[in-house]
């Protein structure tokens, strides 16, 4: 015969060892089964070094379901992926499975033209194309048309914008009408945010204070001609850019000197015949120091050591799962890349294989 | 006993919570140059660019490149892909540079400025689901509007349709309005922009060359607006219709010597035709590109005179400076009036049905 003691007792027991079985399989599921290592693969086998773990061709919900010129992406932390999803005006947020969680963003003019009134508010895009999470969990969108960096906070709510975009930055930066900057592409690294604009690096601390400026155009060393990538080595000392219109990528030390670069110029027939770089557009840091460069019309993403040296090539054109067309970004993580494959209107998780 | 049972049954409610599916969304089964200095500073007449120097991606191509495969899969291509492209859209390959991003934009400038879309755009929609073949006066007969198959995937307007990346086959240079780029702004001594803009002399796949950009290269397409003959349809001076064809008025020629009116491109008065016309304009009427440009203020209406505000004045890229006219340079990709008209309502009328300008 057992007492109410005792069975309150059993009970207790009984709801905490269902509770621990219960958070035990939570875990499970949403950790372990959530990382993308646990997701079958779609190819099932690489094509030219390349495994596609998943597509995405957008939230699949709400009143655009699909993406429209994805350009940039960027991991935070929980392995939530950032998406630009440039021509809807809005930043999508994956987490490591390919699952839509949640966006951010919407269209807002900054600086109309005169007679056109501001529609702009507080976290409102214009075209943002380059994108790049801080060490803090914040999000930094490069809004193009709007001349400004856009910061939010990992659940995508605003924060604050800089620079001024009616204001003259520095010596001057490509805004519209020569205020602001007409920002492709940002890198946070630390304390500093790298942004790209037509001609020149700028580099801003997180809140905002301009900190450097360099570059300008020209085919020089380290003239830049519409570079559309930026990226920061992990300890901030080597900022790697894609010089796009240039058809190179080049590494500058921290306060922009030129420590070398990869691809050069269009110059004449032969220097075009065996480029090594076609289009570059993003660029992203990999865990083993090396760099993946982004060719959109080389249709492959390039690794290229940290001194400047073409390691391999990954990739072909095409439409299907884990092909490019006219892919735009990469960010990796826990040995995977995530491709902006804007000429498909899609996202990939890859494997790359050597 | 029922505490047991209430337990188990939230517990079994807890595991119901509806979890991610562990799945993945997917649904498709399938010197000092710069790319902004005007090409021809360097590299001359479009025959040289074609030929001879580098172009970007436009040109250059020798038996050893590589550039073809920047827009082409010679030995890869899907079944349906247009000329060697993949089924992907040209507009993709065009706009990859051609959205702000590598140079000054084509699409999307006007609404990123005013909020607002603009009021005209030649909307290539190169897709299955809603590709764009209604030409509004592309019958020849009727004045009405036809349908047709363009070059781009699925028979959608498409950049090609209209230029020529390579080059090749280009209309003759013409003084343009655009400041296209920042190198390319008028200064003291004079600017202007002359291209061919890479325009086909054989647009959307016409079968007659058409070396002049005027009303008949227009009318490639919209040939329905040519016609004055059982038509009733809006005069336009073209080599079809004209009774002298070896004197249409082109974008060229609308440049008399008694200076009644001014040239197209960089001038505003080009955009007037009066009445009664002059020797030299009689027998003509107004091509294509007098009323349809770039949306500017051209003249006013009751005075008939060119105040300052209606100028032309180019003097930044691309709707930068607040009193430029014409503001946006845009044309025939965008407009931010209706039809691609330079002026709008009565203003528009009357810059020719009225007494010329004193």
């Amino acid at each position: 015969m057992t007492t109410p003691g005792i069975r309150t007792r059993a009970f207790t027991a009984l709801a905490v060892l269902l509770t621990v079985v219960l958070v035990g399989l939570v875990v499970y599921l949403y950790w372990y089964l959530g990382r993308p290592e646990a997701l079958p693969d779609i190819s099932g086998e690489s094509v030219a070094g390349v495994q596609c773990v998943w597509e995405s061709y957008g939230p699949g919900e709400g009143e655009l379901p699909r993406f429209s010129g994805p350009m940039g992406v960027a991991v935070g932390a929980g392995d939530r992926i950032y998406v630009t999803d440039s021509e809807n005006n809005r930043v999508c947020v994956f987490n490591a499975q390919g699952r839509f969680q949640f966006e951010f963003g919407g269209f807002g003019v900054a600086k109309p033209s005169a007679g056109n009134p501001s529609t702009y508010d507080p976290g409102e895009l214009n075209y943002p194309v380059g994108i790049d999470v801080g060490d803090d969990g914040d999000v930094y969108v490069a809004s193009f048309y709007n001349d400004s960096i856009e910061v939010y906070a990992a659940d995508g709510t605003p924060l604050r914008r800089f620079p001024d975009p009616d204001t003259i930055v520095g010596r001057g930066g490509s805004g519209f009408g020569g205020r602001g900057i007409a920002v492709t592409d940002v890198a946070v690294r630390g304390d500093r945010v790298y942004a790209t604009d037509t001609y020149q690096v700028l580099v801003f601390s997180t809140d905002g204070e301009l900190l450097d400026q360099w570059g300008k155009p020209g085919a020089g060393p380290g003239d830049l001609d519409h570079p559309n990538g930026i990226a920061v080595s992990e300890d901030g000392r080597t900022v790697y850019v894609a010089d796009t219109n240039h058809a190179r990528v080049t590494a500058f030390s921290a306060d922009g000197e030129v420590l070398w670069q990869v691809g050069s110029p269009p110059q004449g027939m032969s220097a075009e015949s065996d480029a090594e770089l076609q289009l570059p557009r993003g660029v992203e840091v990999m865990p083993d120091g090396s760099i993946l460069v982004v060719d959109a019309f080389g249709f492959d993403l390039v690794r290229v050591s940290s001194a400047g040296e073409v390691l391999a090539r990954y990739g072909e054109r095409g439409v299907e799962s884990g092909q490019w067309n006219f892919a735009n970004d990469a960010a990796a993580f826990r040995g995977f890349v995530v491709v902006a494959d804007k000429g498909n209107e899609r996202i990939q998780l890859v494997r790359l294989i050597d | 006993m029922r505490h047991i049972l209430s337990v188990i049954l939230i517990a079994a409610a807890m595991l119901c919570i509806p979890a991610p599916a562990h799945a993945y969304y997917t649904e498709d089964p399938s010197g000092e140059a710069t790319s902004e200095t005007p090409c021809e500073t360097c590299h001359g007449t479009s025959a040289a660019l074609a030929e001879a120097e580098p172009y970007g991606p436009h040109a250059n191509y020798t038996t050893t490149t590589n550039k073809c495969s920047a827009c082409h899969s010679v030995h890869k291509a899907p079944a349906g892909g247009i000329v060697l492209l993949p089924a992907a859209t040209v507009l993709a390959t065009c706009e990859t540079c051609h959205d702000g991003t590598g140079g000054v934009g084509v699409y999307g400038v006007i609404e990123a400025r005013t909020g607002v879309a603009p009021a005209a755009r030649h909307t290539m929609l190169d897709t299955v689901v809603d590709p764009v073949t209604s030409i509004p006066g592309g019958d020849g007969t009727s004045g009405g509007s036809r349908t047709a198959t363009f070059s781009g995937t699925f028979g959608g307007l498409t950049c090609t349709d209209c230029h020529s990346p390579h080059g090749a086959n280009t209309v003759a240079v013409f003084t343009g309005d655009r400041a296209r780029s920042l190198s390319s702004v008028p200064n003291a001594t004079g600017n202007e922009i002359v291209s061919d803009r890479l325009l086909r002399q054989k647009p959307t796949g016409g079968l007659v060359s058409i070396d002049v950009y005027g009303s008949d290269w227009c009318g490639s397409c919209h040939a329905g607006r040519l016609s004055k003959t059982t038509l009733h349809n809006h005069p336009v001076d073209s080599e079809i219709t004209q009774p002298d064809p070896a004197s249409p008025y082109t974008y060229e020629n609308i440049v008399y010597p008694d200076n009644t009116m001014g040239p197209l491109g960089y001038n505003n008065n080009g955009y007037v035709m009066p009445d009664p016309r002059t020797s030299n304009q009689s027998g003509h009427d107004p091509i294509c590109q007098q009323c349809h440009e770039d949306a500017r203020s051209v003249g006013d209406v009751t005075e008939q005179t060119i105040d300052a505000s209606e100028v032309f004045s180019i003097t930044d890229v691309d709707g930068w400076a607040e009193g430029d006219n014409p503001r946006y340079q845009v044309f025939p990709h965008e407009s931010d009036n209706p039809s691609f008209l330079v002026e709008t309502d009565d203003d528009l009328c009357l810059n020719c049905h009225t007494q010329p300008r004193g």
